[in-house]
C-alpha cells in the first residue's frame, strides 16, 4: 500500500525542487523509503556532559527540537554513523532506507551519488593549494592522508583543492585510495579564493542527500575571493552543512582568518583548530572524526512558521538529569523560498 | 540537406573537374524533376523542431524506396551534417545505386574527402580508385614526404610529469612543446634581482630542482627503462624513497603509510604526479611496483647543437639545461619557430645564432609576419621604401629582417608588424610611399629605447589599435570626425594636461588629415596613456555606421566630454540612428547629474538614468525597438530626468523611462516587471522553462538580491499614505525589507581588524542604510512626513539596475546568488581620491576584507564584462588551472551573455554550419589537389601569420586532417568558406546549397545579419557592444588598457557553436538554454599554456561538441545535459 505524504509550507525550493513533498512508500511492514527533496532540515548536534565528554545513547524521546519556538516533528534520527531510523509518532523508530526522488538530481557534477543507504557522513575536504600553503604543502597532504584512512568505513569522502579557483581533485567516494590518490596528484597553484571555492563546496556538498560536513583546511589569508565569509556561512547554516577549518597559521599571525574562522565554524555547528605543525593536524583531524562518530542527526519538514527569515533552532533534553548537559547545533537557518 | 533542390538529378554533372564544376552550379537542373518540395519542407521542418529522428526515418523511408537514388544521396548529405557514423556507408549506397555516371562521381568524390578528414586511409584508397575509375581525376593523396626541420632532444623522465611542472599542456603537438616551454621561460622563468640581474623565479627553481630529481630517478630505472621495487623491504625500496622525499611509518604490511621526510623532495614528487600513492599501496601489500620511467623524446627545432653553439657552448652540457638556463636562447627559439622554413632559413644563413641571439626579443615579438617568397622578402607597400627604411632591398630577404630587427631597437620592426597586419583600404593608406616613411619618423621619434619589445609584453598596442581600427572613407583618406578643426584644437589646448609640446606647435600649421595621423603615431610611442587616439577611434566608432558623420560642433563637444564621460560614448557608438540632439542632451544630462550636490540622490538619478538606458541599448540590440524608432524612444526616454531634482521627481522620471520603453517595444499587455522579463529573457510561463532556462535564472537572482519588482513598487506610490493598500502589497514589502535587514544582519559581526582593513563603498553603505530605515507601515499609514514616492526612489534603483545584474548573469553565476547585496552595493560614485562617477564599471577590490563581499563601482556602461570579471573565478576546470583566465574567460563570457542567442532562424543556424562543412572540405581538397591548395593556403594567409600557414599546410600534405583543423579558429574557417575568390574552386556540395540559399536573398543571411546574429561585442576595438563579426588575425597579448583587444579579436565560439547546434540539431528556440552551458563548458574545459595559446581552445571547443555529439543518438535534451 502507498502512504504518500504530501508536505505543505511554504518553502518550495525553486529550480532543483518545484514543491517539497515526502513520500513514504511502505515496501513492507518493516522498511520504509524515503524520497527525499532537499529542503528538509536536516540538523546535527552533539550532546557533551559537564566534563566536556561526548554523551551517547540518547534517544529521540530524550530531546525536543523547536524553531523559533514552534515544537517540530523529527522524521528520522541517527547517532554517530549509524543508519537513521523513522521516528513515529509515539516516539518509537524504525528502519529506513533513502534513495533519490524520481528525476532529481541529487548529486553534483562528477560525484557519484553514493548513498544508498542513509548511514555514515558526507565529507568534503578543502585543501589550501595556493601559494599560502606552498611550505606545508607535503605535511599538510599527510595529515590528510591520515584522516582519510581513520574514517568510518561508512563515511564518504571527496577531495576538492582550492587556490584561484577550485578543483575537484576527488568526487565523492568510499574507495580511500582512490581519495588519497588523488590528494596526492593536487597541484600546487597560486592566488587564494578560500570563500568562492568554500561556497562551490557547499552548493556540491548541499546537493548530496544525508549528513555531511565541509573540513577546510587552509592557511587563512584570501586575496582572490569575490564572496565574503560571512555570506558563504549563511550558504551553509541554510543548508545544515557543519563547517570545521583546521588552520595552519599561528592564532595571532592573523587575526582576520582566525575570527571568521571561529564565526562560520561555530555558527554552522562545527569548530575550528589551529594547528601550526603536523602533530597538531593529526590532532584536529582526530577531533574531527570524534565529532562525526558521536553526533546526533536528526531530520524534520519544518512546521507552518510565518517568519521567512533566519529561524531560531533550540534543542531541549527532556530528561531533568540531562538538563546539564551542553548542546553544540547550528544556531538556525533561513528558509529557501520560491519567487 | 533538403535545401538542396531535387532537380539536381539531371543535371550535367558529367561535366564534373575542376575546370567545370563552377558552371554545373548555375546549370538549369530543375527541368529535370524529382524534387519532393513537400518531403524538403517537412524534413527541413523536423530538423529546424529538433527532431533528427523524425527527419531521418522520413529519409530513410524514402532512400529504401527502389531506385530512388536522390533520396539515398539527400540521406547521405544529412548523415553527414549531422556527424553520423553511418554517412559513409549512405554515401556508397548512393555511389552504388547511381545510374547517372556524373552523380556516380559526385558522390564517391565526397566519399573520398570524407574519408580523408576521417582520416581511415584504408577507405581512401579504396574509395579513391572506385572514384578515378568512375573517371575522377582531379584528386591525390598528399605525398607524406615532408620533411620538417627538426631533430630530438631527451628530457629526463615521463613528459607528462615534466609538462605539470613546465605548466605546458601535454595535449598540444609535440613541435610546439619547446616553443611553449621557451615562452614560459620567458614571461615567467626569470625576474630582475636588486643588482638588475635575472634571477631565477620560484616557477623555475621548481622546474630545475625536478629535472635532477628526474634524473636520478631515471639514474634507478633498468635496461627495459622501468623504476622496479620487487618486494617492500628490498634494497631499491629505500633507495627510491631518499629520492622521493618519503619514508615509512610502520613496517611493511597493511599498517605502512608514506609519509614525508624531506619536504623539498616530496613536494616535487606530489606535483609532477608521480604515483606514491599507488608505490604505497604497493609496498603495503609487498606487491612488486613498477613505473616506466626512460626519458622522453622532445621534437627540437634544428638540432641541439645549434642551439647550444648560440650559447657560446658548442658541445658542452645537455641541452634542456642551457635552455632553460639563458631566457634569450629561449626567446631566439621562440621567434625562429614562428617562421615558416624558408623565412628562418634566410635569417639563419646570414646570422650566426649568437647573433641572432642579440634581437630575439625583436623578433619574438615583430617577426611572425616576417615571408619569402619567390626569393625575396614579403612587405607591406613597396619594396623600394623599405629598401630605404631598412637599408638593406628585401631581394636579399635575410640580410633585410636581420637588419630590421637589429634597427631602432625594434621600431620599425613593430612597425613592419603593423602594417602588415593592416587589411583593405587601411592598408592602401597607411602604404603610400610617402606616409610610409613620415609615419614612420613620427613613430620613431629621436630616442629610440627603450624600444617595443623590451617588455614582457608588447608595448605598441596604440600602434596596433591604430593600425587596426583606423577608418578609411570612400575617397582614400582617414575619416575624421567632425573637422581638422577638431582635432587641432585638441592638440593645441589639451584640456586635460599636455600631450607633447611639439606637437602642439606643429598643430597649428595642419593642413590635412594626413598631419593629424601623423601626430597620433608620434604619439603611439609613447608609455603613457594616449588620450588623443582613444578620442579619434571612439568618435570614429560614432560615425562608423551613421548615415551622417557627426557634425564638427559635436565633434568638438564630444572631444571636450571625452575625460569624463568617454566611456559612455559606446551608447553612442551602438546606436547610428541617435540625432545629435539627442546626443548633445545626453552628454548635458550626464553633466547636470554630476553635479546634484545631494549624493544619495545624484547616486540614485544615475543608477537609474543608467538602467534605463542600458534597458533601452539592449532592447535596441535585440531589435524590439525598431531602428527608426530609436532615436525618438531615446528622447522620450532620458527627457524626464532633466526635470528630476528631488527623490519624487525621479521616481517619476523612472516611471515614465520604464512606461516609455516599454511602449517602444511594443509591450502593452502585461505589467511593467513582467513585460520587462518578458521582454528581456523570454516568456515566463512557458512550458518548456527548464530549471536552467534564462527565465529562471534571470527571476532567482532578482529574487535572491532582496529586490522589490517594479510593478510593487509602482502600485506602493499610487496607495501608501492615501487609504487602504493591498496587504499582498504590503507583504511584498515589508517581506523584502526584513530579508534585507537579515542580510545586513549576517554581515554585521565583523571583527575589529576586519572593520578596520574592510572597504565599502561609503556611499552604497550609506544607500542601503538609508533603505534599512524605511518603515512601509508608517508610509502606508501616513504617519511619516517622508515623501512616499522619494521613499521609494533608491527601491526602484535597485530593481531597474537589479534587472540589468540579473540580465547579465552568466550560467553558473554563484555571487549574485550568495551576496544579497551586490546589487545595491554598486557604487555609482566611487571614493573621493578615484571618483568613479560615469566611469567604465570596474570590480572594486578582490579577497576579504578588501572587497568588502564583492560590489562593482562606476557606471553601468560595461557591466557585462565587469559582472563576468566578477563570477568568472567560479568556474571550475575540468583539469589543472587554466592559464589564461586574465582577459579571456570575461570577454568568453560576455560573447554570450551580450549575444543572448535569441530571434535566430534555423536558416541562419544552416547557413553556419554549411560554411563549417564548406571550410572543411575545402582544407580536405586543398590536401589532395595542388591548384586548390594554392588558393586556399592564400586566401588563409589574409588571417593567419605565413608560419602558421605553412604548418597547417605541412599537417595537411602529412595527411593530418584533424590537427589541421585543429589550428584553425572557426571564424577564420567560415570567412575562407565565404571568401569570394573560393566561391568557385573545388565545389562540393555544402557550396551548392550555400549557393541555393543564398539566392532566395533572405535578408537574414546577409552578412550583417550573420554578423550580428553570430558575432562578438568588442567593446574595446569598436567602443561599441553590438555583436559583429570582424573577421580579425588574433591578437598577440599586448600591454596595459588595451590587453583585453587580444581576446576580442578571439570571434570564433559563436559561430562554433552554431555549427554544432546546426550539427546536433537544437531547436533556435533553445539556443539561449544550450549555448551558454556549452559556452560554460568550453571555458572550464580550457588547459592552455599560455596567453595565446589558441588551439588550446580550439581543443576545449572540440571536447565539448565530442560529449554533445557522443549523445547524439539521444534526444537532444539529454545531449546537453551531459556536458557537466
Amino acid at each position: 500500500m502507498k502512504n504518500i505524504l504530501r508536505i505543505a509550507g511554504p518553502l518550495a525550493l525553486a529550480g532543483v525542487a518545484a514543491c517539497v513533498w515526502l513520500r513514504a512508500q511502505d515496501q513492507n511492514e518493516d522498511q520504509t523509503t524515503f524520497h527525499v527533496k532537499v529542503d528538509m532540515v536536516v540538523l546535527s548536534f552533539e550532546v557533551m556532559d559537564t566534563h566536556g565528554k561526548y554523551v551517547n545513547g540518547i534517544k529521540p524521546s530524550d530531546f525536543k527540537v523547536y524553531e523559533d519556538d514552534i515544537p517540530q516533528k523529527v522524521a528520522t534520527f541517527a547517532e554517530g554513523n549509524r543508519a537513521p531510523v523513522q521516528v513515529l509518532d509515539n516516539g518509537s523508530t524504525r528502519a529506513v532506507r533513502t534513495a533519490p526522488v524520481d528525476g532529481a538530481n541529487v548529486a553534483p557534477p562528477g560525484v557519484a551519488d553514493l548513498r544508498q543507504d542513509a548511514s555514515g557522513t558526507n565529507v568534503f575536504v578543502l585543501f589550501d593549494t595556493s601559494n599560502y600553503m606552498y611550505r606545508g604543502f607535503v605535511y599538510a597532504s599527510d595529515a590528510i592522508a591520515d584522516f582519510i584512512r581513520g574514517l568510518d568505513r561508512a563515511d564518504s569522502i571527496a577531495v576538492y583543492t582550492y587556490s584561484r579557483n577550485l578543483n575537484r581533485a576527488v568526487p565523492l567516494v568510499r574507495d580511500r585510495n582512490r581519495a588519497i590518490s588523488g590528494l596526492r596528484t593536487a597541484v600546487a597553484g597560486d592566488d587564494s579564493a578560500l570563500y568562492n571555492c568554500l561556497l562551490l563546496t557547499l552548493r556540491d556538498a548541499a546537493r548530496v542527500p544525508g549528513r555531511k560536513v565541509v573540513i577546510v583546511f587552509s592557511n587563512g589569508p584570501d586575496n582572490a575571493s569575490m564572496v565574503a565569509p560571512d555570506d558563504v556561512r549563511a550558504v551553509a547554516e541554510d543548508e545544515g552543512i557543519p563547517i570545521y577549518v583546521i588552520s595552519t597559521s599561528e592564532v595571532n599571525n592573523d587575526p582576520i582568518s582566525a575570527t571568521i574562522f571561529r564565526r562560520i565554524s561555530s555558527n554552522t555547528g562545527g569548530k575550528n583548530y589551529f594547528a601550526k605543525t603536523w602533530q597538531k593536524q593529526v590532532e584536529a583531524f582526530e577531533n574531527i572524526r570524534e565529532d562525526l562518530g558521536n553526533s546526533y542527526t536528526v531530520t524534520y519538514y519544518p512546521q507552518p512558521n510565518p517568519n521567512e527569515g533566519f529561524r531560531r533552532i533550540r534543542i531541549e533534553l527532556t530528561d531533568e538529569a540531562m538538563r546539564k548537559f551542553k548542546i553544540r547545533a547550528r544556531p538556525g537557518y533561513r528558509p529557501q523560498r520560491g519567487f | 540537406m533538403t535545401i538542396i533542390p531535387w532537380g539536381l538529378k539531371s543535371a550535367t554533372w558529367a561535366a564534373f573537374s575542376l575546370a567545370f564544376l563552377s558552371c554545373i552550379w548555375s546549370a538549369d537542373l530543375r527541368a529535370a524533376g524529382g524534387a519532393n518540395p513537400t518531403l524538403d519542407d517537412e524534413v527541413f521542418q523536423k530538423e529546424a523542431a529538433g527532431d533528427l529522428r523524425g527527419a531521418r526515418s522520413l529519409l530513410e523511408q524514402q532512400a529504401n524506396t527502389p531506385g530512388n537514388t536522390l533520396a539515398s544521396r539527400d540521406l547521405a548529405l544529412f548523415l553527414d551534417r549531422h556527424g553520423d557514423p553511418e554517412s559513409r556507408q549512405a554515401y556508397r549506397k548512393w555511389a552504388d545505386e547511381e545510374q547517372d555516371p556524373s552523380l556516380r562521381k559526385l558522390a564517391l568524390r565526397e566519399l573520398v574527402l570524407l574519408d580523408f578528414m576521417q582520416g581511415t586511409n584504408t577507405d581512401l584508397q579504396d574509395d579513391l580508385a572506385r572514384y578515378r575509375s568512375a573517371g575522377g581525376d582531379d584528386l591525390t593523396p598528399p605525398p607524406q614526404n615532408l620533411k620538417p626541420p627538426y631533430s630530438t632532444i631527451l628530457i629526463p623522465g615521463p613528459f607528462r610529469s615534466f609538462a605539470r611542472m613546465a605548466a605546458l599542456s601535454p595535449d598540444m603537438p609535440a613541435q610546439d612543446l619547446l616553443p611553449a616551454l621557451a615562452r614560459n621561460v620567458v614571461t615567467n622563468g626569470y625576474e630582475a634581482s636588486g643588482n638588475e640581474l635575472l634571477q631565477q623565479t620560484e616557477y623555475m627553481r621548481l622546474l630545475v630542482r625536478y629535472i635532477g630529481q628526474a634524473r636520478e630517478l631515471q639514474a634507478m630505472a633498468n635496461k627495459e627503462g622501468k623504476i622496479a621495487i620487487p618486494t617492500c623491504d628490498s634494497e631499491q625500496t629505500g633507495a627510491l624513497l631518499k629520492i622521493l622525499g618519503y619514508r615509512m611509518r610502520g613496517s611493511c604490511g597493511g599498517d605502512l603509510v608514506l609519509e614525508t621526510v624531506n619536504a623539498t623532495r616530496a613536494f616535487l614528487t606530489v606535483d609532477s604526479a608521480f604515483p606514491i600513492s599507488e608505490l604505497e599501496q604497493d609496498l603495503r601489500a609487498n606487491h612488486p611496483f613498477e613505473l616506466p620511467y626512460a626519458p622522453s623524446p622532445v621534437p627540437v627545432l634544428y638540432t641541439a647543437q645549434y642551439w647550444m653553439t648560440a650559447l657560446g657552448r658548442p658541445g658542452q652540457g645537455d641541452f634542456i639545461d642551457a635552455f632553460l638556463s639563458d631566457p634569450s636562447l629561449a626567446r631566439l627559439y621562440l621567434g625562429l619557430s614562428h617562421l615558416d622554413r624558408a623565412t628562418a632559413e634566410a635569417l639563419r644563413s646570414q646570422s650566426t645564432p649568437a647573433k641572432l641571439k642579440v634581437y630575439a626579443h625583436v623578433l619574438d615579438f615583430f617577426g611572425s609576419m616576417f615571408q619569402v617568397q619567390n626569393g625575396a622578402a614579403v612587405v607591406p607597400g613597396s619594396p623600394k621604401v623599405w629598401a630605404g627604411l631598412v637599408g638593406v632591398s628585401p631581394s636579399n630577404p635575410g640580410a633585410f629582417f636581420i637588419k630590421l630587427i637589429a634597427t631602432d631597437d625594434g621600431w620599425l620592426a613593430s612597425y613592419f608588424d603593423a602594417l602588415s597586419r593592416s587589411r583593405g583600404a587601411t592598408a592602401t593608406y597607411l602604404t603610400q610611399p610617402d606616409r610610409m616613411k613620415r609615419f614612420y619618423d613620427a613613430l620613431r621619434g629621436k630616442i629610440t629605447s627603450p624600444g617595443p619589445a623590451r617588455p614582457v609584453f608588447r608595448s605598441s598596442t596604440e600602434l596596433m589599435l591604430l593600425t587596426t581600427s583606423l577608418y578609411i572613407d570612400p575617397n582614400g583618406q582617414p575619416h575624421v570626425p567632425g573637422d581638422l578643426d577638431v582635432w587641432r584644437n585638441l592638440f593645441i589646448h589639451h584640456p586635460n594636461g599636455k600631450y607633447d609640446g611639439r606637437l602642439t606647435r606643429s598643430a597649428t600649421t595642419w593642413r590635412t588629415s594626413d598631419d593629424l595621423i601623423e601626430a597620433l603615431f608620434a604619439l603611439s610611442r609613447k608609455s603613457v596613456e594616449n588620450e588623443p587616439l582613444k578620442i579619434f577611434l571612439a568618435l570614429n566608432d560614432i560615425d562608423r555606421h551613421r548615415a551622417k558623420p557627426i557634425s564638427p560642433e559635436l565633434a568638438s563637444a564630444l572631444v571636450s566630454a571625452y575625460h569624463t564621460y568617454g566611456s559612455q560614448y559606446a551608447v553612442f557608438a551602438d546606436a547610428p540612428n541617435l540625432s545629435e540632439p539627442s546626443i548633445q542632451h545626453y552628454v548635458d544630462l550626464m553633466s547636470e547629474t554630476a553635479s546634484i550636490r545631494d549624493v544619495l540622490l545624484k547616486s540614485d538619478t544615475m543608477g537609474s538614468l543608467q538602467s534605463v538606458v542600458e534597458l533601452w541599448r539592449i532592447l535596441c540590440r535585440q531589435g524590439s525597438i525598431a531602428p527608426e524608432a530609436q532615436d525618438a524612444s531615446f528622447s522620450k526616454l532620458i527627457g524626464p530626468f532633466g526635470r528630476a531634482r528631488g527623490g519624487s521627481e525621479l521616481f517619476d522620471a523612472d516611471r515614465a523611462a520604464v512606461e516609455s520603453l516599454l511602449a517602444s517595444a511594443g509591450a502593452t499587455k502585461l505589467s511593467p516587471q513582467e513585460s520587462l522579463t518578458e521582454l528581456l529573457v523570454g516568456k515566463i510561463h512557458a512550458p518548456a522553462n527548464a530549471p536552467n532556462s534564462p527565465v529562471e535564472n534571470f527571476m532567482r537572482i532578482f529574487d535572491a538580491q532582496r529586490l522589490v519588482s517594479i510593478d510593487a513598487l509602482f502600485a506602493a506610490a499610487d496607495h501608501l499614505g492615501k487609504g487602504p493598500v493591498d496587504p499582498k502589497l504590503m507583504k511584498n514589502l515589508t517581506e523584502q525589507l526584513s530579508r534585507l535587514e537579515e542580510a545586513e544582519t549576517v554581515r554585521g559581526s565583523l571583527s575589529a581588524p576586519e572593520k578596520s582593513a574592510y572597504v565599502p563603498g561609503y556611499w552604497s553603505e550609506r544607500h542601503i542604510t538609508q533603505e534599512r530605515k524605511t518603515n512601509f507601515d508608517n508610509l502606508a499609514k501616513g504617519n511619516e512626513r517622508k515623501d512616499v514616492k522619494a521613499t521609494l526612489a533608491p527601491f526602484l534603483r535597485d530593481s531597474l539596475v537589479g534587472i540589468l545584474y540579473s540580465y547579465y548573469a552568466p550560467d553558473g553565476a554563484q555571487l549574485l546568488l550568495a551576496n544579497p547585496l551586490f546589487v545595491r552595493s554598486h557604487d555609482f560614485i566611487g571614493p573621493d581620491g578615484s571618483p568613479a562617477i560615469w566611469r567604465a564599471t570596474q570590480v572594486a577590490g578582490t579577497g576579504w576584507p578588501e572587497s568588502a563581499g564583492g560590489r562593482l563601482a562606476g557606471s553601468l556602461i560595461s557591466l557585462p564584462y565587469a559582472i563576468a570579471e566578477a563570477e568568472q573565478n567560479f568556474l571550475t576546470p575540468k583539469r589543472e588551472q587554466a592559464l589564461i583566465w586574465g582577459d579571456l574567460v570575461p570577454q568568453m563570457i560576455v560573447d554570450v551573455t551580450v549575444n543572448r542567442w535569441r530571434n535566430i532562424s534555423p536558416q541562419q543556424v544552416r547557413w553556419v554550419g554549411l560554411h563549417m562543412q564548406r571550410g572543411e572540405a575545402l582544407l580536405a581538397a586543398a590536401a589532395l589537389n595542388s591548384e586548390v591548395e594554392s588558393k586556399v593556403m592564400d586566401a588563409l594567409r589574409r588571417y593567419e601569420t605565413p608560419g602558421d600557414v605553412e604548418r597547417i599546410d605541412d599537417r595537411l600534405r602529412s595527411a593530418d586532417f584533424a590537427h589541421a583543423l585543429g589550428q584553425l579558429p572557426p571564424s577564420i574557417l567560415y570567412s575562407v568558406a565565404e571568401d569570394p575568390s573560393l566561391k568557385n574552386v573545388s565545389p562540393d556540395l555544402p557550396s551548392r546549397e550555400i549557393a541555393e540559399m543564398a539566392a532566395k536573398d533572405d535578408p537574414e543571411l546577409l552578412p550583417a545579419s550573420i554578423s550580428r546574429a553570430f558575432g562578438t561585442p568588442k567593446p574595446t576595438l569598436t567602443h561599441s557592444y553590438l555583436p559583429g563579426l570582424l573577421y580579425l588575425r588574433t591578437f598577440p597579448a599586448l600591454m596595459g588598457y588595451s590587453s583585453r583587444i587580444m581576446a576580442e579579436s578571439w570571434e570564433s565560439n559563436n559561430l562554433y557553436y552554431a555549427a554544432l547546434a546546426d550539427r546536433v540539431g537544437v531547436p533556435v528556440s533553445q539556443l539561449d538554454i544550450y549555448v551558454p552551458d556549452w559556452n560554460r563548458a568550453a571555458i572550464e574545459n580550457i588547459f592552455a599554456t599560455h596567453l595565446e595559446d589558441w588551439p588550446a581552445l580550439l581543443r576545449s571547443l572540440k571536447t565539448v561538441s565530442g560529449t554533445v555529439m557522443q549523445s547524439v543518438n539521444q534526444p537532444v535534451t539529454e545531449a546537453t545535459s551531459s556536458l557537466n
